[in-house]
C-alpha cells in the first residue's frame, strides 16, 4: 500500500507554475550567479590585462567601458557578483548555525535581495 | 572530531571547508581593495599602474585568483554532477573546466609577473 503511494505521488514539473519559495529564490539565483561569474572570468582577466599592460590599452578599454551597452553588461554582472557575495554571506552565516529557523531564513533572504538592490544602484549611478 | 572529518575517509568535508575558506578569503580581499580604492582613488593609467604594482598586492591579488578558482572549480563541478546526466559528456565538460581555470591562473601570472 505504501509502495503504491510513493508511486502515484503527483508530481509537478512545470517551471512555469512552480512557485518557489523566497529562500529557494536566493539560493537558486547564488547558484546561476555563480555559473555567470565563471563564464564571465576571461572578460574579467582581459579587461585587467588591457588596464595595466599600455597607456593606450588602458584608454581603450576606457573607451570601451563607455558605451551604454557595455554599461548595462556591466550592471548585469555587478548584480551576478553582488547576489553572490550577500548570499554567500548569508550561506556562511547559516553553516555556524546563525538564523535558521524558517521565519529567519526567510527574513534573512529578504535582508540579502534589498542589499543586492541597494549595492546593484549605488553601483549604477558610480558608473553612469 | 573535527580533524578526522578532514582526514581521507571524509574526502567532500575537505571540498566543503575549501569552498568556504576561499570565499572568506574572497571576501576579505574585495573589502579591502574596495576600501582602499575609495581612499586612494588611483587617477588614470600610471595611477592604476602604481596602486597595483607593489609586490604585497600582487601576492594579495594572485592569492584571491587561486581561491577564485578552486571556489570556482567546486561550484562548477557541482553543478555538472546536477544537471548533466550523460558521464561521459560530464567528463569532457570537466576536463574543459579544468583547462580553462588552469588557462586563467597561467594567464593572471603573467599579468601580475610583468607589472
Amino acid at each position: 500500500m505504501k509502495k503504491i503511494q510513493a508511486k502515484n505521488r503527483p508530481k509537478n514539473l512545470n517551471l512555469l507554475t512552480i512557485r518557489l519559495p523566497i529562500n529557494a529564490v536566493v539560493s537558486i539565483l547564488h547558484r546561476a550567479s555563480g555559473v555567470f561569474l565563471f563564464l564571465a572570468l576571461p572578460l574579467f582577466l582581459l579587461a585587467f590585462q588591457a588596464s595595466v599592460h599600455s597607456a593606450k590599452s588602458y584608454a581603450e578599454l576606457a573607451d570601451l567601458l563607455d558605451g551604454w551597452f557595455i554599461k548595462l553588461v556591466l550592471i548585469g554582472l555587478s548584480w551576478a557578483f553582488f547576489h553572490h557575495f550577500f548570499a554567500g554571506i548569508r550561506h556562511l552565516l547559516q553553516d555556524v548555525h546563525w538564523m535558521t529557523s524558517l521565519q529567519k531564513a526567510r527574513f534573512s533572504s529578504r535582508v540579502v535581495l534589498w542589499l543586492v538592490g541597494f549595492s546593484v544602484l549605488t553601483f549604477a549611478v558610480c558608473i553612469w | 572530531m573535527l580533524i578526522e572529518l578532514l582526514t581521507d575517509k571524509y574526502p567532500g568535508m575537505r571540498f566543503w571547508l575549501t569552498q568556504r575558506l576561499t570565499a572568506l578569503v574572497m571576501a576579505a580581499y574585495f573589502v579591502l581593495m574596495l576600501l582602499i580604492l575609495v581612499i586612494v582613488r588611483p587617477e588614470g593609467f600610471e595611477g592604476w599602474r602604481n596602486f597595483i604594482s607593489p609586490i604585497w598586492l600582487r601576492i594579495a591579488t594572485f592569492l584571491f585568483f587561486t581561491s577564485l578558482c578552486m571556489h570556482a572549480w567546486l561550484g562548477v563541478r557541482d553543478v555538472l554532477r546536477d544537471y548533466i546526466f550523460n558521464v561521459t559528456l560530464r567528463q569532457y565538460l570537466q576536463i574543459v573546466v579544468d583547462i580553462l581555470l588552469v588557462i586563467y591562473i597561467v594567464w593572471l601570472s603573467v599579468i601580475l609577473w610583468n607589472l
